[in-house]
């Protein structure tokens, strides 16, 4: 949703530019910010408004005396926060299964768009398009028993491991193999729907270039390198400094899914964390101070790496 | 992981409630035969001009037994209520109550402040807290002029303990459910497959087994495999491994006098069973287990529902649990299996007794929203269910489908408000009505509730042809010949040694705290379990962590508190 306002945004922003000689705002530029109002008015309601809320964070807050009648308390729970003993294990779970969701989840959308873009086969291209984005709209909770079904110890996965003579792992109640669990499914889940940028980006380079690059006698490999990636280089960087905003949030419905106290040690992220304690221990305030906390290092993140692209590629991405 | 602890003790605590509709002699059983003929204005079930309509929290469970067509909202219960007290009954929400999402729902309509005119509350923390913020009507008043003598009578076995832990202030907040001791938690063994494989325990017949005899036969039912499954398991617990009942190794801890995850007192101390020696010791012999492969292999990932397929499939045949879990999980084996037959034991300590824990007397509480015009409604209810249906079958007996629906008994959820207000003495009463009728020393009629009457039926037909009975007759028959049966033969033969829990509010360090303290509990007992942690030094580690990160301030301020 947002990505969407901002990507209409640009587009506006561009249009008037391109017509700042003429008047204030031209036409085109009016109506792209037309086309944003409904977007912007959703954004209000329901992303501003709640913001107000965030007053829970400091106040040790009860629902029945509303955020009026709740006493204030300060820093008191973000204080709370950092003497638990666990939050630090807590955060670098968090950060590491979500560094490794972005990291690996771009790099193999960025290189399932390039092999899909080669394909000459209409109906091909489509068909296996269509097959990778299925898993995207499946819910967690689904693919969450599809998953244990096949990675328990009786499961699929283990058999072919034994077939080939290997031990077998016990892939959800192991802590060393866990994370890289929750990093592979998701990957798995998401790349097809994430590639659908990529390929937008790789259509949108002039086929010019790829031309003349093909007749200066670069080879495949030279063509995706020097012409294919750097023409796809604004959308990845949008696309990655994006993500950095939820390197807080390793995806609450899948591990809220697959996890188990045998895999706390790896895999107890901040969002399940804070749901034992917060929802079902009923402290609304610390959870809302998590949350919080969580927007803000997600803000720092993104003014940071939006900072540092335009330092070193010139570009940047607003 | 919270929900499944959620899950699994609302489980001990009610989950019993849903399902054993029981009865017994209390102190009303003579006014019992005169209320047929008194008129509706006396058995607290008096209409209202206007019908009204009152929204209701509700509970669902999976396969919750509803007859086609009828559904929580709207069910033969529902429509008999609704006609007797001129209501109408509409669901505010409905959530699972197994798994934690009742609670969920509970939370949120506090926090949102907008509550259901009446639901229940599974702890005296969310009733303190609905009281402290006025929240819910006072009861006092509806309670003294609407209740039955009987259900008043009902509440008053169990001396104050009931209603003492509703009471604040003098003012009565809510309508508290009561649980009768279930006794220890059982061993529910295949006794078709001992047969096949010629295992013989139990040979002093007190029906109480030794740590080793069940050893014994895990290790008999995998190695031999007689339900000829893949993957046999021996034995599988829960994840939680000091929860309390289902599928969780408290028959075990209890063999050492171990009672992990409960608050103990002795002459003014109070301590926390997790902590104790007796608590390493389980641990230390569950590891063993573990690794000679007589304990899942998967355990901690194993949920609920796997452990219900295991027992389905074949390929476990040892289960833990009270008594009434032939009658809505164990049914589901018979059903896979027409074979299956089950016998049930205790797990006896090194000197031969069988501990247990006395049980909190509450569980639910009905609670009224503050502000609700008909206090009296959520009494009259409850006079329907816990008085009327119980001791007066014709109360209801122009009602067809509610007969039928206690016939078939088990649909604890279609009640608007589920859970169950029993005498504190009620299930050995009942069973002995049902011995006496299936002996024939009485007839099927004379046992006091109507639900008894029904069983014994039910297991007659199961002793006159029990390989072709039906699953709820088979059921029916296990359920209380033998869990039943087994919680009598202990108690008559004083084998059971009972101690007392502390059941404190929550205290503030447990609020903050108590969270991490329990997932510090599981997963270094899974861990000491499956071997990842050494016994002792890891349940050393335990111990002076869980003291340095809350507990011992906790145990101060329930020291404090029962004072």
């Amino acid at each position: 949703m947002n990505l969407l306002l901002f990507i209409i945004w640009r587009f506006a922003l561009e249009q008037e530019e391109d017509m700042k000689t003429k008047s204030r705002l031209s036409r085109t530029g009016r109506s792209y910010h037309l086309m944003m109002l409904p977007g912007m008015i959703f954004l209000i309601v329901f992303s501003y408004i709640p913001m107000a809320g965030l007053i829970m964070a400091f106040q040790n807050f009860i629902p029945a005396k509303g955020f009026f009648g709740s006493e204030m308390v300060g820093l008191q729970h973000f204080a709370y926060m950092f003497q638990l003993p666990d939050i630090w294990k807590i955060m670098r779970n968090t950060v590491g299964i979500a560094l490794g969701k972005i990291i690996i989840g771009t790099v193999i959308a960025i290189a399932f768009s390039i092999l899909l873009n080669e394909i000459r086969i209409k109906f091909f291209k489509k068909t296996i398009q269509t097959i990778v984005y299925l898993p995207h709209f499946l819910s967690w909770v689904v693919l969450a028993s599809v998953i244990v079904n096949m990675f328990n110890l009786d499961g699929s996965v283990n058999q072919i491991l034994v077939g080939f003579g290997a031990e077998k792992i016990n892939f959800l109640g192991n802590y060393k193999v866990f994370p890289g669990l929750i990093v592979g499914t998701d990957v798995w889940k998401e790349y097809g729907y994430n590639s659908v940028v990529y390929l937008a980006a790789i259509t949108a380079i002039d086929p010019g270039l790829h031309e003349a690059a093909a007749i200066d006698g670069a080879s495949w490999w030279k063509r995706v390198w020097n012409v294919t990636i750097p023409g796809m280089m604004p959308i990845i960087l949008l696309m990655a400094a994006m993500s950095l905003t939820t390197i807080l949030s390793a995806g609450f419905d899948q591990i809220y899914n697959l996890y188990s106290p045998m895999v706390y040690e790896t895999g107890d992220v901040l969002d399940t964390y804070v749901y034992r304690v917060g929802l079902v221990g009923r402290q609304y305030s610390f959870g809302a101070a998590v949350g919080l906390l969580r927007s803000i290092i997600g803000m720092v993140l993104l003014l940071t790496a939006n900072g540092l692209t335009k330092k070193f590629t010139d570009r940047k991405i607003f | 992981m919270k929900k499944r602890g959620i899950g699994k003790r609302l489980l001990s605590i009610l989950l019993a409630g849903c399902l054993m509709v029981s009865l017994t002699a209390c102190s009303s059983q003579n006014d019992q035969d005169d209320k047929g003929k008194d008129t509706a204005k006396n058995d607290g079930t008096e209409s209202r001009p206007e019908k009204i309509e009152v929204t209701f929290g509700r509970m669902t469970i999976p396969n919750g037994g509803l007859p086609e067509g009828d559904t929580v909202e709207d069910n033969a219960y529902t429509r008999w209520v609704e006609d007797i007290l001129n209501i109408d009954i509409k669901d505010a929400f409905e959530a699972n109550m197994m798994d934690g999402s009742y609670d969920r729902q509970v939370s949120l309509a506090l926090s949102s402040g907008d509550l259901p005119d009446i639901m229940l509350v599974s702890s005296r923390e969310t009733l303190k807290e609905l009281a402290d913020n006025d929240m819910i009507e006072d009861l006092t008043g509806v309670w003294d002029q609407y209740a039955t003598d009987t259900l008043k009578g009902i509440i008053n076995s169990y001396g104050d303990a009931a209603l003492d832990k509703v009471t604040f202030d003098g003012k009565m907040m809510g309508i508290p459910a009561t649980t009768p001791d279930t006794g220890p938690t059982q061993v529910w063994v295949r006794s078709d497959w001992m047969q096949e494989l010629g295992i013989k325990v139990d040979e002093d017949q007190n029906k109480a087994i030794s740590l080793d005899e069940l050893k014994m036969i895990a290790k008999e039912f995998k190695d031999k495999n007689p339900g000829k499954a893949e993957n046999p398991v021996g034995m599988a617990f829960v994840p939680n491994l000091s929860d309390d009942g289902i599928y969780t190794m408290s028959a075990i801890s209890a063999a050492f006098g171990a009672y992990p995850r409960t608050w103990l007192e002795s002459d003014g101390q109070v301590t926390y069973g997790s902590l104790q020696p007796q608590t390493k010791d389980t641990l230390s012999l569950a590891a063993e287990w573990y690794k000679e492969g007589i304990i899942d292999p998967q355990l901690g990932t194993r949920t609920w529902d796997d452990i219900t397929s295991l027992l389905v499939n074949g390929q476990l045949g040892i289960t833990f649990g009270m008594w009434h879990v032939s009658d809505w999980l164990l049914n589901n084996v018979r059903e896979a299996d027409k074979n299956a037959n089950f016998e049930v034991y205790g797990i006896e300590d090194a000197n031969g007794k069988v501990n247990a824990k006395h049980v909190n007397p509450v569980g639910f509480i009905a609670v009224v929203r503050k502000g609700f015009e008909h206090p009296e409604i959520a009494v009259q209810i409850s006079n329907m269910f816990y008085d009327s249906l119980r001791y007066s079958p014709e109360s209801f007996a122009n009602y067809p489908e509610v007969v039928k629906y206690v016939e078939v008994g088990g649909i604890g959820v279609a009640r608007p408000m589920n859970m169950d207000i029993e005498p504190a003495t009620s299930l050995l009463d009942n069973l002995s009505d049902i011995q006496k009728g299936v002996n024939g020393e009485i007839k099927a009629e004379e046992a006091r509730t109507k639900e008894s009457q029904d069983i014994i039926v039910n297991i007659k037909a199961y002793l006159a042809d029990p390989a072709n009975a039906s699953t709820t007759d088979w059921a029916k028959y296990h359920s209380r010949m033998k869990g039943i049966g087994l919680l009598q033969a202990l108690t008559e033969s004083g084998t059971i040694n009972y101690v007392s829990p502390v059941f404190p509010l929550t205290t503030s360090t447990m609020q903050t705290a108590k969270v991490n303290l329990d997932k510090l509990e599981d997963e270094t007992f899974l861990r000491i379990v499956t071997g990842a942690l050494p016994a002792d030094s890891g349940f050393q580690d335990f111990v002076s962590q869980w003291n340095k990160q809350g507990g011992e301030q906790i145990i101060k301020e329930i020291q404090d508190q029962i004072k």
